[in-house]
């Protein structure tokens, strides 16, 4: 008998298995209608709120005082660009985390379980999907404001900020795996969710500077990839000064990831022989 | 490697915890070895481990101590090896997505278990036609019945062609239709046909009886006996059962001062309660049983038959496979 797959033949296995889960997902999700089209209007609905306080609190749209703190006068198209990565947000607390309660949900959790592949596969395939279903989202967003604004972007900064984001999805792909594994052993796994992001769009400069934070919290942000992600996303695509250089805001999104990623599978691998050997997944 | 078997369990045991001091001890210390091509049944009743004992060997839970070798890999060293060489079945509707074709959901299954792309079309068509679900190919399966669910359930199963299937109360909630369906599939196809090792779970004597080469009984998370299902039944002390079909409450505790009467179990079926007493003279405690069930309620009929897997358990346990008292 051959004992087990060569490793690249595992690594595509792997990477077949994530994309099967992805394409999978599309087809369930696709089969909802009213609330995938509902997922593409929320977004919309969500950012007025952040703009009618902004134009509330500055009598327009151009504030002297956000240009001297970021380098970026216009509150909309600040806000807009910070708004954009709180689906990233979603993807990592909400999808990642939900992914292994959603087959739970499904009555499929053990079926795909006895599959030879590792448990994380099925938390990536969701990161998967969940990354395509946000950014096609985003992409929508993004054309639709800033043609209604007349929001200008740099349009030459649009690679390396794509690279930025890169990193910061990875590291953020950390943050889902750890609430993933803590699914597996917490029944209300969803406070964990909440509370994450909760915190998480208190200390990243989505609506503000990072320097209108108390120092405590603009520390914690400094920890986090969201705050390097939009930092650098709004100084390549609209020229927002960074405190930092950018060489040292890349550098820290790759420590932040690799840490993240490492301390994500650490935590998930951790949880998952706990799940096993307490029989959690089993008792909700 | 281990050549022969297909399965070995060694002193396995899992203990779950109920609060801080309360435990359960699933399965408490249970050995067994199944041979490649062998229909092997564990029989007992709800709550007696089964499920437990398939998780484990099927890499869903680590036991507490003890070994477990599936096609030679070991559970705690070699999980994806084990599940690559296993299919598992259970009873239920839940194990596919609703929302996706009978198609949709092979192909899904086919790319976790690495079933080569190339094969993957040829073998959907296989399963699907083998199963006769040709003509439901491109419909959801929340809209096919039980039946044909637990049928793509197989389908699933068997996308990678295991050479072991671990089948878990594979006729639960099933018609009788579907039900003859499956345990023929399971004996004729499966076993007989392509010659797969089955690991089967359930607590249908019936089922057990018609199907297994050899069974074990469990009960309280152990294994209380183990034989062919002709020399299980041949063990009985007493060869002959007497069964009273009445209506009506009975409690086991009023045939407690009959002599002669070692095992009693009162089952209920289509609204009657029968109750059998396994003895060796029927003629003597004939009488007293019906003098006492006649002081209860109202007898239909009285026979006199050979035991049956049930009654086995019933002597060796004292539990009824069908509630596990």
């Amino acid at each position: 008998m051959k004992r087990g797959e060569g490793s690249t033949k595992r690594v595509f296995h792997y990477l077949r298995a994530i994309n099967a889960e992805n394409i999978k997902e599309w087809k369930i999700e696709l089969t909802y209608k009213p609330d995938f089209i509902r997922q593409f209007i929320e977004p919309f609905v969500y950012l007025f709120p952040y703009l009618l306080y902004g134009y509330a609190l500055l009598g327009g749209r151009y504030s002297e005082h956000l240009k001297d703190m970021t380098g970026i006068g216009d509150m909309v198209a600040y806000t807009f660009i910070g708004y954009l990565f709180i689906g990233f947000l979603n993807t990592a607390c909400w999808a990642m985390g939900f992914s292994l309660r959603k087959e739970q949900w499904y009555g499929t959790l053990e079926t795909i379980f006895v599959a030879p592949v590792p448990r994380w596969v099925y938390v990536a395939g969701m990161a998967l999907h969940s990354t395509c279903h946000q950014g096609l989202i985003m992409l929508i967003q993004a054309v639709v404001i800033t043609t209604f604004f007349a929001i200008v972007l740099k349009m030459g900064g649009l690679f390396p900020a794509l690279a930025l984001v890169l990193l910061m999805l990875l590291g953020l792909y950390g943050l889902g795996i750890i609430v993933a594994g803590l699914t597996i052993a917490l029944k209300q796994w969803w406070v964990v969710s909440e509370a994450l992001s909760t915190l998480i769009v208190v200390v990243t400069p989505i609506a503000y500077p990072l320097a209108v934070l108390p120092i405590v919290l603009r520390k914690a942000s400094m920890f986090l990839p969201t705050t390097y992600g939009i930092m650098g996303v709004r100084h390549f695509m609209l020229g927002e000064q960074l405190a930092v250089s950018l060489p040292t805001i890349f550098l820290r999104l790759a420590i932040i990831m690799v840490v993240w990623l490492t301390f994500g599978m650490a935590t998930f691998l951790i949880m998952d022989r706990y799940g096993r050997k307490k029989g959690s997944l089993s008792v909700y | 490697m281990i050549d022969n078997g297909a399965i070995t369990v060694e002193g396995i045991y899992k203990v779950f915890k109920k609060g801080r001091s309360d435990e359960v001890r699933a399965v408490d210390g249970i050995s067994f070895d199944i041979k490649k091509g062998e229909l092997f049944g564990l029989l007992g009743p709800n709550g007696a481990g089964k499920t437990t004992l398939i998780k484990c060997i099927s890499t869903l839970l680590i036991p507490d101590s003890g070994a477990v070798r599936v096609a030679g890999y070991d559970i705690y060293r070699e999980p994806l090896e084990v599940r690559r060489h296993i299919g598992v079945l259970t009873g239920g509707e839940r194990s596919l997505y609703w929302k996706l074709n009978p198609v949709e959901n092979l192909r899904y299954f086919a790319a976790l278990y690495g079933v080569p792309r190339k094969h993957v079309g040829d073998r959907i068509d296989y399963l699907l036609e083998l199963m006769g679900l040709t003509e439901k190919a491109g419909a959801r399966v929340e809209k096919l019945s039980s039946g044909m669910k637990q049928k793509l359930s197989i389908a699933r199963v068997l996308v990678h062609d295991p050479p072991i299937l671990l089948v878990d109360e594979p006729t639960l909630g099933l018609d009788p239709y579907f039900a003859r369906f499956i345990r023929d599939f399971v004996k004729n196809e499966l076993n007989r046909k392509q010659g797969k090792t089955i690991l089967l779970t359930t607590h249908y004597m019936d089922e057990a009886d018609e199907l297994c080469g050899r069974i074990a009984f469990m009960n309280r998370g152990r294994i209380e006996a183990m034989d062919t299902p002709v020399r299980l039944k041949r063990s009985m002390p007493q060869k002959q059962v007497l069964e009273i079909k009445c209506q009506g409450a009975i409690e086991k505790e009023i045939f407690d001062r009959v002599p002669d009467a070692a095992g009693i179990n009162i089952t209920h079926s289509d609204g009657f309660v029968y109750v059998r007493i396994n003895t060796d003279n029927p003629e003597m405690i004939l009488s007293s049983m019906i003098e006492l069930i006649q002081q209860k309620t109202k007898i239909f009929s009285v026979r006199v038959t050979a035991p049956t897997l049930e009654d086995v358990f019933v002597d060796l346990t004292g539990a009824s496979l069908r509630n596990g008292k």
